[in-house]
């Protein structure tokens, strides 16, 4: 997830290689249609690294804070991000390596991987948790994809997708649909539901602008169903891909360096 | 005229039976004080204040509000509480890390509503000096994979929404108390906690202890009630835990079952010695009763007898039970070699079984084995006193 919100467009292609592996074993017109669709919103939206500034504002019943933050990222395993905003929590650094989770923390100078325990809590107060970062890699695997919908919602020609994950697959979630625009293969939303099929966020895709070269929403909102006036949100201020990144900035040493 | 060998096992057979019913007892007693003290005396205290929902949901933002107020009223009303404050994160030590609930107690009343400062297994107790000095549960300690004076990083988030961030070392590490404290538990000091987490005052939880735990425990309650706000929640320890209450209860039960059995047990020995020693003379008896021994002399002289053999069975069985329980009580049975710990609904058991030697486990034994001597011998004794001479002089 820390992918996602660095990188939208890794979210779509999440979605293209689930048809991918599924199509190959099945030959279904309508599989081979959603494998063709995804394969096109897969082959606009693929980069093989990024950098991006974002701002985080949460709000919460008790609390709204804002931070900036840059990130890079690189293929699908690895992740960094570093706090440039506010100066309290500059610095601090979360690195995502394969399935692992490290923090770097500033105060204590001391870097810490994450427990598997730790996993379903929130991501530096936000309304994701660290699972979300680790799992996102591994959508591609966990779920079989087909179209749920398509032609005209609330005035625009919208494809909708359902995701069901897969018997085997170590998911919380019960479905997950996902909305993107017919002509420009856009996300527009994205709905979470838990196993008893109930809503349980809405993440949304809005302000479309010139972000890496292209037209992509600029905002990403993440709503908690049960605190609808919560939310996290995020604004792409710059966004840059396939540059040359060095594996060694997603080593632990560089972690550290601010 | 007494057989000594004869008389000599049925001494002996009823003083071991006493004995193990004193260490039975003993055990019994121990382990159901024992869980009652863990859990009372180390963590809950008799009753606890808390947000009516705080317990389902242990949100930081659930505060007890002028806490400080309500604690001192408390106080003023003669018991002893303290408040404690909760919060929850990731504490990382060199080898791995582990979600914790970090627990801020006030060092100056704590300990006076529990003993848990005294049930340190290594190292030593909070010190007001050292606020970066913490106690953590003995599972966490094995989980980390750390000793006394190892650091720990904690890391989780601050009331208002930033990254609270901290080094701490460890001060001491805790023997059982709960499964929620062994796993979990980082005790350091509210202040401390206050500050790490930018909650600036109030506690989660106030925990109250009665000055003379021998009163009414429900009047105690209500008596607190008269004082706190109804938009709090107050309960007793029972309520606090439910299902180890319960469990305690049947424990007693299962106890009392038990007991039965062995006493049962301890019964057909003692009346089958009774028995043989009665019958075993019945010709002598029949002897004495054609000298003119009158049949209420006779049952007074084998009541006497039985008498003085279960006051020597009986001393000798104290004697010997009381040592063998004295030093479970001390030493306890050592169990870690099956298991390094049982936990059961929340209520960790140390390994090492303790008894605990009361009035009750010493002398209900004593007076069970008079009572069972007394019957088993009613049956041979009427026997040997109804007994026409001649019969019983040809008895063999």
């Amino acid at each position: 997830m820390l992918h996602k919100l660095l990188v939208i467009f890794f979210l779509a292609s999440q979605l293209i290689f689930t048809p991918l592996v599924t199509a190959e074993t099945d030959s279904s017109e309508q599989i081979s249609r959603v494998k063709a669709l995804l394969n096109e919103v897969d082959d606009l939206w693929r980069g093989n690294s990024s950098y991006a500034i974002t701002s985080m504002q949460v709000k919460t019943e008790n609390y709204t804070r804002t931070m900036r933050m840059e990130g890079w990222s690189k293929g699908k395993e690895h992740t960094l991000f570093r706090i440039i905003e506010p100066l309290r929590e500059k610095g601090t650094a979360t690195l995502k390596s394969g399935s692992h989770i490290y923090t770097y923390l500033p105060k204590t100078d001391r870097t810490i991987k994450l427990s598997s325990g730790m996993m379903m809590s929130s991501w530096m107060g936000s309304h994701l948790t660290n699972d979300d970062l680790v799992k996102e890699a591994r959508l591609e695997d966990d779920y079989e994809a087909a179209i749920s919908f398509e032609g005209e919602r609330d005035g625009q020609n919208i494809i909708e997708f359902t995701l069901i994950p897969k018997l085997d697959a170590a998911v919380v979630w019960g479905k997950v649909t996902l909305t993107i625009l017919a002509v420009s293969h856009t996300p527009v939303v994205e709905y979470y539901f838990d196993e008893d099929m109930l809503l349980t966020r809405t993440i949304s895709f809005t302000d479309i602008k010139m972000l890496g070269g292209r037209e992509r929403p600029s905002v990403l909102r993440v709503v908690p169903a049960d605190k609808p006036d919560e939310y996290t949100e995020f604004v792409y201020e710059q966004l840059k891909f396939d540059l040359e990144l060095k594996d060694r900035l997603f080593s632990l040493s560089n972690l550290k360096k601010r | 005229m007494r057989n000594k060998h004869h008389s000599l096992v049925t001494v002996l057979a009823m003083a071991f039976a006493c004995a193990m019913m004193i260490v039975f007892s003993s055990l019994m007693e121990g382990f159901v004080v024992g869980s009652e003290l863990n859990i009372v005396s180390m963590n809950t205290g008799d009753m606890q204040i808390h947000q009516p929902s705080y317990r389902d949901d242990p949100d930081i933002y659930k505060q007890i509000k002028q806490s400080l107020t309500l604690v001192t009223a408390i106080r003023q009303a003669g018991f002893k509480a303290s408040e404690r404050l909760f919060a929850y994160g990731l504490m990382a030590s060199d080898q791995s890390s582990s979600g914790v609930q970090l627990r801020g107690i006030d060092l100056q009343y704590e300990t006076s509503v529990t003993d848990i400062d005294q049930h340190i297994q290594i190292g030593k107790w909070l010190e007001k000096s050292d606020p970066h000095g913490v106690v953590i549960g003995k599972k966490l300690a094995r989980l980390l994979d750390v000793s006394i004076g190892s650091e720990l990083i904690f890391v989780g988030q601050t009331a208002d929404g930033y990254m609270a961030n901290d080094r701490f070392h460890i001060n001491g590490i805790l023997k059982s108390v709960s499964s929620a404290i062994d796993n979990t538990g980082v005790i350091m000091s509210n202040v401390m906690l206050q500050d790490l987490i930018s909650l600036p005052d109030g506690a989660h939880e106030i925990t109250i202890m009665r000055t003379d735990r021998r009163t009414d425990l429900a009047l105690a309650v209500a008596k607190i009630d008269d004082l706190v706000a109804d938009d709090l929640e107050i309960l007793n320890w029972q309520q606090l835990m439910p299902v180890i209450s319960q469990f305690l209860e049947t424990a007693q039960i299962q106890t009392l079952i038990m007991l039965l059995f062995t006493y049962i047990a301890v019964a057909s020995v003692v009346l089958n010695a009774m028995l043989m020693s009665v019958f075993e003379r019945i010709h002598q008896f029949g002897i004495m009763k054609a000298l003119g021994v009158r049949p209420w002399q006779l049952i007074r002289i084998i009541y006497t007898e039985t008498f003085i053999q279960t006051l020597i069975a009986s001393l000798l069985g104290l004697f010997i039970g009381a040592g063998i329980t004295w030093y479970f009580e001390k030493n306890g049975l050592d169990l870690s070699s099956m298991s390094d710990g049982f936990s059961f609904a929340g209520l960790a058991l140390d390994p090492v079984w303790y008894a605990a030697l009361s009035v009750k486990s010493l002398f209900i034994p004593v007076v069970f084995l008079f009572v069972i001597a007394a019957l088993a011998v009613l049956y041979p004794a009427t026997k040997a006193a109804v007994i026409r001479p001649v019969d019983a002089i040809n008895h063999h």
